[in-house]
């Protein structure tokens, strides 16, 4: 077991609570984004859309629309062919569709006008022939050969689009000897990431043949390979540039089509475009959470431990591959941490859809399966007559250990989450004790803490670098390729650089992701960055202060070992008063060559085992997580609200503490969006609901009371001792949920989202079939 | 999405719209706060070319407890204390309309005479293209119940069932001059849906006139709803009821956002009168709208669902009245 207290190295900045650096700008409205940026001479693209969720094009005539005055380009996909996607073992999209379309809103042919009422009348003036094709937009009939398969490159004439297999153990055998077997059946909606700016992209071609693309991203050195790829540049010759940007989630990692189009008319037209999609072109272009069904099966011993999983998850993928191979993994992987699972066999397939594809989205493949597991713990512990924290601790995973699959777990404070979660939230005086309508439940979860194996065209290169670069103003540039999206990146690598060198935070300047002069990173996502760049980032800042440290050294003619770093100073550890101010330091060092420059890097160590998918999952750290909910029913109504919700996560060292908080109620939002009414809604392909007032994201007014019980002892891997806290927050939060309705009024919630007339209809099931609960 | 160039009229007298209005006879539409209006033609749903703005026009702007004019905003209605006194469903069901953001443009005008509101109206013209429009717009056929004769959208405004349960009567202006005809009769129950209420052409909505009576009447608005802001009704139920010592003198219950029009029940309140508003009493009153509203699935929710509300939601509001705790 774990010590009450976490344990912690001290620190003067990191670990407190820094505003944003780029706070002010936000807030005023100066901050810079894309669509913000005008350059002269800059024209309109617009898309033209498939109206057909399944359609060969057997003819595109634009020759009207080109024809129109104003008019600068009309685009059509035999023109950028090649295919592009963000995993290089499947390239299966292209920037606009050749041959054929493949979903309501699949992009046809682009236009570049002087204005947008110009470019809408060109797009009108566009003749498609099309040809209708069976549309697919279930899952369970793509699972067998069907007469037109979405794709060319499918499972046996099927529209699957990826199988995985693994058996680890002997689950036969475990469940044939399990004391308790529990089954629970999934299903999910879609969900789509509803961050606040809209997709947009900026590209200016200019005569001395280079091209600059300004863009919505979470990862521009993959839109800069895309780009490189699909308009044949050298790579040399393309810059991409990330503004500030408006939230991603995962909808802003792949490349997507919008972007290279935008490339391409700026290319034809030697003239600047840009694109700025709509909400609901948004909710198209979607690569949001896979809907899911799913079955997981857990076998227990006579004590209470699980025995085995035994896991099926059937993903619907959408008209693309995005990240699907990996969310075809992480569904089976992500199901067993924080929990000890001898024996795991799982079954995943993703099978492609006429509608919007899916991809990743916070807490990416690991949301959906841990629902569905920690309903299924739930169950057995009522059946066990244990109670739902203990069973948890009974099966956690200890720290230093390897899971079954070979992921190596190294800290982990899951013990403490537990035990705090339950002591500040009541639990013992309100665990079926609550009167009929109101419930607690916990649910629990873990999360990769960056990707071990980056989407990169060497995996030998280091998985991140940062630069730094100090003139003799002091002031410390920081060069590096992580994409701040409003998660506060740029603000811990500058509290990381002043902590380290021992200067205030006003001197470190983050400089916007720019590909001329930003070192390789493979940007933000998988939660990656405060671990892999914060590493890199120290590593940086430490070779920037041991030349600083050198230079006060020689001018105070004390060895650099007996020198201390205090606050804008170097001094001898025990003559304080001896010693150089940090600009003084500064010039010192920069006689003998001028500007200082430092370089830091990050490649994780070699982990996880041989078999075919092994890397799936496996990440230098994880995050842990035990959340309770406190709900309130109305059961005649069905109409619920989460009152109050205790998070206890552990992400190692939190090192801005104001982030992390945001970080956790923020997904904690995000989690009851999807557990109370999101849903990308469809009625065969077509998408109901593409607008903001018809995607149910949360009011400010539904958000419970939340306790942060920050809670984990320092990571030994991470920089100085953090983890990751962007996604893993989420993942708790729609199992907390469900096990409070379940306290509270006798409902499981396997169907999400949870609406109140669903869950009218489980208490009306549940009061037919004469089951009683507390009473009622 | 980008609003398509229309020609603005801003009349300064209500003459000066309804002439303004005959002269471009089948071809504007009258502008309030817009906040219904303007999205709607982003999505190029019935477009016109001429827009009569009707902000100005001192007469639609003077509210008061007997006589609320069109154009009072909904904030507006929020910040008068005495009209919040005088009719407490009133602020209950503007306060629950949209965002304060919507309510600061939003009129009261605007909201009874919202466009009705469907899954298959309420979309792009790229969205409604691919479908193949409907009979509200651009197409021929409905969508929601298939057929080519009626418009099955859900009138969604929030106010009009409390106004009807207040017996209130509106003010109209046209080119034939002007009329005063109970709220109720403004809305056409037996119309194609599309065209919904008997407003002659070019008739303006001038204001809500409420009778003396009404004050000495308890009203409340219960509405149903994903979320407690932005969304618009999928049921609206507003309950009045007068009292005579411990028992009804007469009540009222009117029902919005489930079918085209919004809809009075007087015969199924008719029984309350002269009793005492116990809970099975409301129950069955409920439990008689129930059987009577006829939603369609053309909404965020599940049209059985928001049926079984229905019964849920009067009898709750009816008891409310009663001065007693809601059960």
């Amino acid at each position: 077991m774990s010590s009450a207290e976490p344990v912690r190295t001290p620190t003067r900045l990191l670990g407190s609570r820094i505003p944003y650096i780029e706070g002010p700008l936000k807030v005023s409205g100066r901050a810079t984004y894309t669509d913000d940026l005008r350059r002269p001479g800059m024209l309109v693209g617009r898309l033209l859309r498939s109206p057909h969720a399944h359609a060969r094009l057997r003819s595109i005539d634009v020759s009207a629309a080109r024809a129109m005055p104003g008019v600068h380009a009309v685009l059509t996909g035999d023109r950028y062919p090649t295919p592009f996607g963000v995993l290089p073992i499947t390239h299966d999209e292209t920037a606009l569709a050749v041959g054929k379309a493949r979903y309501i809103g699949d992009i046809v042919a682009a236009v570049a006008a002087d204005d947008e009422l110009t470019a809408e009348r060109a797009l009108a003036a566009i003749r498609v022939e099309y040809d209708l094709l069976p549309e697919y937009t279930d899952t369970h009939g793509g699972l067998v050969p069907v007469a037109e398969p979405i794709h060319a490159r499918v499972k046996d004439g099927s529209n699957v689009q990826k199988e995985v297999l693994q058996h680890f153990g002997d689950v036969e055998a475990a469940f044939a000897g399990a004391a308790e077997r529990v089954h629970v059946h999934g299903r999910y909606a879609g969900v789509n990431h509803g961050f606040t700016e809209p997709l947009v992209t900026l590209a200016d071609a200019t005569p001395d043949g280079r091209l600059t693309v300004w863009s919505a991203t979470q990862v521009p050195h993959y839109l800069h390979r895309t780009l490189h790829e699909v308009l044949g540049l050298p790579m040399h010759r393309i810059r991409v540039v990330k503004p500030e940007v408006g939230g991603g989630f995962g909808g802003k990692s792949d490349p997507l089509p919008h972007e290279v189009i935008c490339a391409a008319l700026s290319l034809e037209t030697g003239r600047p475009v840009k694109i700025l999609c709509d909400r609901e072109e948004t909710f198209y272009t979607n690569h949001g959470r896979h809907p899911t069904e799913n079955d997981v099966r857990i076998a227990f011993d006579a004590e209470g431990r699980i025995r085995a999983y035994d896991i099926d998850a059937l993903i619907e993928g959408g008209a693309w591959s995005s990240f699907g191979t990996v969310t075809t993994y992480y569904n089976g992987v992500l199901s067993m941490g924080p929990y000890k699972v001898p024996n795991f066999r799982y079954r995943g397939r993703r099978v492609y859809t006429n509608k919007p594809p899916n991809g990743a989205m916070r807490a990416h493949g690991g949301t959906n399966i841990r629902h569905s597991v920690e309903t299924a713990i739930d169950i057995a512990a009522e059946r066990f007559g244990i109670d739902p924290f203990d069973l948890r601790d009974r099966n956690a995973l200890p720290p230093n250990s390897t899971t079954v699959n070979d992921f190596r777990i190294t800290s982990t404070s899951f013990r403490r989450c537990l035990s705090e979660a339950r002591r500040a939230s009541g639990w013992d005086g309100k665990f079926r004790r609550l009167p009929y309508g109101r419930g607690i439940g916990l649910g629990c979860g873990f999360y990769i803490s960056g990707s071990n194996s980056p989407i990169h065209f060497t995996p030998k290169m280091p998985q991140c670098t940062v630069h730094l670069k100090v003139d003799m103003d002091g002031g410390i540039a920081v060069h590096c390729m992580q994409a701040d999206i409003g998660q506060g990146s740029n603000t811990l690598m500058a509290a990381i650089v002043a902590e380290v060198v021992g200067v205030d935070l006003d001197r470190v300047h983050v400089i916007p992701v720019d590909t001329d002069v930003s070192p390789v990173d493979i940007g933000s996502y998988s939660s990656r960055v405060t671990f892999m760049m914060g590493n890199a980032t120290r590593k940086a800042a430490e070779s920037l202060r041991d030349q600083l440290l050198k230079a006060t050294s020689r001018v105070t003619g004390h060895p650099v070992e007996r020198l201390r770093v205090a606050t804008e100073r170097y001094e001898v550890a025990h003559r304080p008063e001896v010693g150089l101010s940090y600009l003084e330091a500064l010039h010192a060092a920069m006689e003998t060559q001028g500007a200082l420059v430092a370089t830091g890097a990050y490649s994780s160590p070699p982990m996880g085992g041989t078999f075919k998918g092994a890397r799936a999952g496996t990440a230098p750290a994880y995050s842990f997580a035990a959340y309770v909910a406190e709900v309130e029913v109305d059961p005649e109504t069905g109409v619920y609200r989460p009152e109050r919700m205790w998070a206890a996560f552990d992400c190692g060292r939190p090192l801005n503490r104001l982030a992390v908080e945001g970080q956790i109620q923020g997904s904690i939002h995000m989690g009851l969006g999807q557990f109370m009414g999101e849903a990308m809604d469809y009625r065969g392909a077509r998408l109901m609901n593409p607008a903001l007032l018809d995607y149910k994201i949360p009011m400010p007014q539904q958000m419970p009371e939340i306790e942060i019980l920050l809670v984990g002892d320092d990571d030994p891997e991470g920089p100085f001792g953090a983890k990751e806290a962007g996604e893993g927050p989420l993942i708790a939060t729609l199992p907390a949920m469900g096990n409070a309705i379940y306290d509270a009024v006798g409902v499981r919630c396997v169907e999400l989202p949870l609406t109140p007339d669903k869950l009218l209809r489980g208490i009306e099931r549940r009061e037919a079939e004469g089951r009683a609960w507390k009473g009622h | 999405m980008h609003l398509d160039p229309f020609e603005l009229h801003r009349p300064a007298t209500v003459d000066e719209a309804v002439e303004m209005a005959r002269r471009h006879a089948g071809a504007f539409d009258f502008l309030a706060g817009g906040t219904d209006l303007l999205p709607n033609y982003k999505m190029h749903l019935n477009l016109r070319p001429h827009v009569i703005a009707l902000e100005g026009i001192r007469e639609l702007e003077e509210h008061g407890v007997e006589r609320i004019g069109a154009m009072t905003r909904l904030a507006e209605v929020e910040g008068d204390a005495a009209l919040a006194a005088a009719y407490p469903g009133l602020l209950e069901a503007v306060r629950e309309v949209a965002t304060p953001l919507v309510r600061a443009s939003a009129t009261v005008g605007g909201n009874l005479l919202l466009e009705t509101r469907c899954f298959f109206f309420n979309q792009s013209e790229f969205w409604r293209h691919s479908l193949g429009y409907c009979l509200k717009a651009d197409g021929d056929r409905c969508h929601v119940v298939p057929q080519k004769e009626k418009c099955y959208a859900t009138f969604s405004g929030d106010l009009a069932p409390v106004f009807l349960t207040l017996d209130a009567r509106v003010e109209l202006a046209g080119p034939e001059g002007r009329r005063e005809i109970p709220l109720a009769e403004m809305y056409d129950a037996h119309g194609d849906g599309i065209h919904r209420t008997k407003l002659r052409p070019g008739e303006i909505l001038c204001g809500v006139r409420l009778p003396p009576g009404a004050r000495s009447w308890r009203t409340t608005y219960r509405k149903l709803r994903l979320r407690p802001s932005f969304d618009f009704p999928e049921l609206g139920v507003a309950a009045a009821a007068r009292f005579d010592g411990d028992r009804v003198a007469e009540a009222r219950v009117a029902i919005g956002g489930l079918e085209t029009y919004p809809t009075s029940y007087p015969s199924e309140t008719a029984a309350l009168a002269g009793e005492r508003l116990t809970e099975a009493a409301a129950r069955a009153v409920g439990e008689r709208i129930r059987a009577k509203v006829r939603p369609v699935r053309n909404t965020a929710i599940a049209p059985d669902y928001r049926k079984k509300m229905a019964a849920v939601f009067v009898r709750r509001a009816l008891l409310a009245l009663s001065g007693g705790a809601a059960a």
